[in-house]
């Protein structure tokens, strides 16, 4: 059975520099561009046995932002950490972000190590 | 930012200062200048929805390219603000055309500022390369500084080469002062906020 981390921003850019990061932390990762494609790839990752570790999302993305993104997750899942990782710093999106069940909220630009550190942490 | 209902171009007008970013899907001009730092001008002609960016990449990236550099993930992050506001504008990145402009270098051609120069104008190039927007215009390098238009709606570039420093001596002293900020924090990173 795979254990997957899930990496949802619709820039490629940002995508590859977090895969780049956690991708010797022992976890299949998977990318998704959008609230909506995170869904579909998590239920097919799910329907084949595997099993969602953690979820890192972006803010703004097309189609379905972060935050209506962890609503929807948290509809099935209330326990997988889901950490957002966004250039958005204010306050009251950020209390949003933690009434839809955001585990963590990492503001743009992120130093590598740090990523892992709080990874690690919600891994535990 | 300042902006001006009544411009020559008879519709809003917002000017950009060094660092800032600015995105609507109103009919409306935005315009700066640059020296050194890059202007990127992005716009979705099917929607009407475009933005304007003006930053450095503050410092030389490393032979494994932007996506491990720390250096250049500082100018993935402020394109990633103006990128944010076109989004919430309803823009979508897949839609998206680019024009960019600027890293020039000034003093003469000193050998550093070339370097700077050149190390900007490979990450604007290596960036949308990756997130695979087609750049429609490039007009970077050279030792001049550029005064640019740009209308949101359909991505018509209003550009002008500036000869005569004197003209815009307070944009160059502002555009320094942003410059040196981004070189004493290249390093910086984002708040780290826990829920639990
Ligand atoms: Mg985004």
């Amino acid at each position: 059975m795979g254990k997957y981390i899930m990496i949802i921003d619709d820039s490629p850019t940002i995508r590859i520099s977090v895969e780049f990061a956690i991708k010797n932390m022992g976890y299949d990762i998977q990318q998704a561009e959008n609230g909506v494609d995170a869904l579909e790839k998590i239920k097919t990752i799910i329907s084949k046995g595997n099993e969602i570790s953690l979820c890192i999302s972006d803010i703004n993305m097309p189609q379905m932002d972060g935050i209506t993104f962890i609503k929807e997750f948290r509809k099935t899942d209330k326990f997988t950490p889901v950490i957002i990782l966004t250039t958005e710093s204010e306050d009251n999106k950020i209390n949003q972000g933690k009434e839809a069940g955001a585990s963590g909220w990492i503001i743009k630009p992120f130093q590598p190590a740090e990523l892992v550190n709080v990874v690690k942490k919600f891994l535990k | 930012m300042i902006k001006s209902e009544s411009s020559k171009f008879g519709k809003p007008l917002y000017i950009l200062y060094p660092g800032d970013y600015f995105a609507s899907k109103d009919d409306c001009i935005i315009g700066t200048i640059t020296g050194t730092c890059i202007v990127i001008c992005l716009y979705d002609p099917q929607r009407g929805i475009g933005g304007m960016g003006h930053f450095i990449v503050p410092g030389s990236i490393g032979t494994s390219g932007i996506i491990s550099d720390e250096i250049a993930s500082s100018g993935v992050t402020s394109i990633e603000y103006l990128l944010g506001e076109i989004v919430k504008l309803g823009g979508d990145r897949r839609f998206l055309r680019a024009k960019v402009f600027g890293a020039g270098y000034l003093n003469s051609g000193k050998a550093e500022e070339i370097k700077l120069s050149d190390s900007n104008i490979r990450f604007i190039n290596e960036y949308f390369l990756i997130e695979n927007i087609s750049v429609e215009r490039s007009d970077l390098g050279g030792d001049f500084r550029r005064r640019i238009y740009f209308s949101v709606k359909d991505g018509v570039i209003y550009r002008q080469i500036l000869q005569n420093n004197e003209e815009s001596s307070e944009f160059i002293k502002l555009e320094q002062e942003y410059v040196d900020i981004q070189f004493r924090n290249k390093k910086k990173s984002g708040r780290i906020i826990l829920f639990e």
